[in-house]
């Protein structure tokens, strides 16, 4: 459906550098990272906003790299939705239609919740219900694909995790590819059938949400899902000693490294690491503890309270990655 | 660099050549004639000084205006006691002046009636500018003053140092204005032999003993440009978003105390000043409406045909100049700033340009000639209108719309064209009243059958025709206040 071929956007110290991915007809692929890591301006270059300095784009096996945005067929659904502000929730729809059908537009209206507010105009919504015209819009134009460019994060955390399930359910029905830009890992873990790391303009890792949450490929593939605790370490022989203990772990063989672990990758276990249970806290089902591990510090899932003695030891194998003396510094820094 | 970008760069110089041409003609004109100038320089310091004081006087009362509507938290639906007396033409609220103040046995002719009349009128523009930077700049430091107990004059070194570059962008605006300004002192000047350089341009122009009327009022021109042209470096607009806090009013009653007695001096009191003069006879205080006898006048009749055809044709062709360049909103920019010179800089200078550039031509001494120099004078206006709008998002919703597929036509006629309508109306509504009460570019241009209403106000007055001046000025004030129904709101989003 969509094949972005080495996509290079240059802005200086920012942009978009050697980009490539697939999406194929009805999937859904999250591009995540942090502010400033290129996600928008790839989904820009997608869009036509931009154009390359090379790399290719195509849309199904039409190369659209140096086409206008209107000759694209895509549809866009913004952060800020871009409704027109003299135009209904119905007339937004009649407008991108190739052929203005108003069974059809209420229709769809029905279908992501407005009926009934059809003749509303933008100031007269809520922030819900304008997110939902602005997706409305988009499917109108019945688009080859369709852009979300961080279509939730401003609305209240309940009405952003309501929408964002019923949206993803909307697109899998209707068979409509999507590439979605966020920042949060939840919603990428909500919506997407793949995922898309970035980290300075770069892709660097492509898997299932599943996938890049157990097994991220570079450090940045590993902060993108959140819930990671790091621990500058020294690796000998696949090996790393932490007060006394031995565990394994992969990804470095030898030198000093980050030793990266989620939440819930340690448990309690009678032969493990001494830890003092720090701070408790959590709630949504689960319950965390800051531990001070003598190494450093780390959240765990466990249920203990504060000032209690625990030994941690980790489930499976963890995971070092290289670090440059520079990169360690500034990691053992933020550790303390 | 762009294929096109030379030939783009080329154009817009040829262009910004031409538009200056008048100026660059006056210019060379003027230096031909500089023996004059030592002649007028005392006039030109009571010029300039008169400018200073009158923009100190109108930032001061203005300002003061600001502050407390500021402090005490005034809705903007107070402004509409200011806003009438800067929305009637400023030589119509000299005429009221004149009139009010004979009333009740003061002099009105002469430094201190000008000074009054341009408070009166552009104290308004002084705190329409100084309204909002008091309110996005000072407002949170007024609150952090108060939380953190800064009084005293802890508090004003806090609070005015940030509000310098809107007082010297205001100052700037003010001095420009004033140092242009030919109405005013048209009307109250003249007669007592004060004169500004506006007026004594106009005055050589006409003289019939001077042995070179045209080249003694370009010098006069270029020694006002040399006065303008410093304070253009000051005039650019300050910025700033109001933002709500959450401030408690103080003074409430001293700030509306205020806007009233403000509202009762600039506005009713040269009202009153007019309404007496047009329908109250002067010798035996009969009613008497003058209204017929100003009618009567041919001039009056010619004045409004004229004003009226020459408004309608510069609002109408500078409506339809925006509209083709909205789309282009680099290119409306560019020659926004263009025609800026003719906006900022005093109208004598354009108006003695043209005469010299258009002398030759069949098009002096016609209507014509002036329906030019009004699209040049008011084209700016209607551009940074038309300017605002695709400043606030408008051009982004017509990029939405191409991306959804509508072509570049139907995008703007469907989504941008009518986002624009408010900001339209906003040019419309400025630059109509404009055109229809102009007098400086007119009193110049004028030839016989192309008088103006200003013109023929100024005739009627000139005349000893005092009553039908007051008459046509007091519709003149009737229809600037149409003015206070103009949409001052933006795109609802």
């Amino acid at each position: 459906m969509l094949r972005l071929e080495n996509l290079t956007k240059n802005f200086g110290k920012a942009g978009v550098f050697g980009a490539s991915l697939h999406l194929t007809p009805g999937e859904i692929v999250a591009v995540l990272g942090a502010s400033g890591s290129g996600k928008t301006t790839l989904l820009n270059l997608v869009a036509g906003l931009l154009e390359p300095d090379s790399g290719r784009i195509f849309l199904g096996n039409e190369d659209v790299t140096r086409q206008p945005p209107e000759k694209r067929g895509l549809g866009y659904v913004f952060q800020d939705h871009a409704l027109w502000p003299h135009l209904s929730a119905l007339e937004h729809l009649l407008l991108v239609m190739k052929t203005p059908d108003r069974a059809q537009a209420h229709h769809l209206l029905e279908r992501v919740g407005l009926g009934g507010l059809e003749a509303r105009k933008p100031h007269q919504l809520s922030g819900g219900q304008k997110q939902r015209v602005a997706l409305a819009r988009a499917l109108a134009a019945k688009p080859r694909l369709l852009l979300l460019d961080e279509p939730y994060s401003a609305l209240d955390p309940v009405l952003r995790e309501e929408l964002r399930l019923e949206v993803a359910l909307l697109l899998r029905a209707e068979q409509v590819s999507a590439l979605h830009v966020t920042h949060d890992p939840d919603e990428a873990l909500a919506v997407a059938d793949r995922v898309a790391v970035m980290e300075g303009g770069r892709i660097v890792q492509v898997d299932t949400p599943a996938e890049v949450y157990a097994r991220p490929q570079t450090l940045a593939a590993a902060r993108a899902f959140g819930r990671l605790n790091l621990l500058a370490v020294e690796v000998q022989g696949g090996q790393v000693q932490l007060g006394g203990q031995t565990w394994a772990v992969h990804g470095l063989e030898r030198g000093p490294g980050l030793l990266a672990f989620r939440y819930e990758d340690l448990a309690v276990a009678p032969e493990g690491l001494p830890a003092k249970v720090l701070a408790v806290y959590g709630g949504r089902g689960e319950r965390l503890c800051r531990v001070n591990l003598g190494v450093g510090e780390a959240v765990v899932k466990l249920s203990a309270a504060p000032g209690e003695q625990v030994r941690l030891a980790p489930l499976g194998e963890l995971r070092v990655f290289p670090l440059s003396q520079e990169a360690r510094a500034h990691e053992q820094g933020k550790a303390r | 660099m762009p294929r096109g970008q030379p030939l783009a760069t080329v154009f817009w110089l040829l262009l910004s050549l031409g538009v200056a041409l008048p100026l660059w003609v006056l210019a060379w004109r003027g230096l031909g004639d500089l023996a004059i100038l030592p002649r007028v320089l005392d006039l030109a310091g009571v010029s300039l000084l008169l400018a200073l004081l009158g923009s100190l006087l109108c930032l001061g009362v203005g300002g003061g205006l600001a502050w407390l509507a500021f402090r005490a938290r005034l809705h903007t639906g107070w402004d509409t006691l200011l806003l009438p007396a800067y929305l009637v033409p400023p030589f119509v609220g000299a005429l009221g002046f004149l009139y009010a103040l004979q009333l009740v046995n003061v002099q009105p002719y002469g430094v201190g009636g000008i000074l009054l009349a341009w408070t009166a009128h552009y104290a308004p523009v002084a705190y329409l500018l100084l309204r909002p930077a008091l309110e996005s700049k000072l407002a949170p430091l007024l609150l952090a003053c108060e939380v953190h107990g800064v009084t005293g004059w802890k508090r004003v070194r806090a609070l005015v140092p940030p509000l310098f570059p809107a007082l010297v962008a205001a100052f700037g605006a003010l001095y420009l204005t004033l140092l242009g300004n030919f109405g005013v002192p048209a009307v109250l000047g003249l007669p007592a032999q004060v004169y500004t350089l506006p007026t004594l341009a106009y005055a050589r122009l006409f003289s019939p003993a001077s042995p070179d009327p045209l080249g003694e009022a370009a010098a006069i021109g270029l020694l006002l440009g040399l006065l303008a042209v410093p304070a253009l470096l000051l005039s650019s607009q300050p910025t700033g978003e109001p933002s709500p806090r959450p401030l408690r009013p103080r003074g409430v009653w001293a700030a509306r105390g205020a806007f009233i007695l403000f509202a009762l001096l600039a506005v009713v009191f040269p009202l009153v000043g007019l309404v007496r003069r047009a329908l109250f006879n002067t010798f035996t205080g009969a009613f008497q409406p003058a209204f017929g006898d100003a009618w009567a006048l041919p001039l009056v009749r010619q004045g409004l045909f004229n004003s009226l055809l020459l408004a309608l044709l510069a609002t109408g062709l500078l409506l339809l100049l925006g509209l083709l360049l909205a789309p282009h909103r680099g290119a409306l920019k560019r020659l926004r700033q263009v025609l800026d010179l003719h906006y900022l800089l005093p109208g004598t200078l354009l108006a003695l340009g043209l005469i010299l550039l258009l002398a030759p031509t069949p098009v002096y001494a016609t209507p014509w000639i002036l329906l030019l120099a009004y699209l040049l004078n008011f084209a700016a206006l209607m551009l940074r209108s038309m300017e605002a709008g695709l400043e606030s998002g408008i051009e982004r919703l017509v990029g939405v719309g191409k991306l959804f597929g509508l072509r570049h036509g139907r995008a703007w006629w469907k989504i941008g064209f009518p986002l624009l309508r408010p900001y339209l109306a906003a040019g419309v509504f400025l630059v109509l009243p404009l055109c229809l009460a102009e007098l400086t570019l007119s009193a110049m241009l004028y030839a016989p059958g192309s008088e103006t209403l200003g013109v023929a106000v100024l005739s009627a007055l000139n005349g000893g025709l005092f009553r039908e001046a007051a008459a046509i000025g007091l519709m003149l004030m009737a229809l600037s206040l149409l003015l206070l129904w103009v949409p001052r709101k933006g795109v609802v989003g």
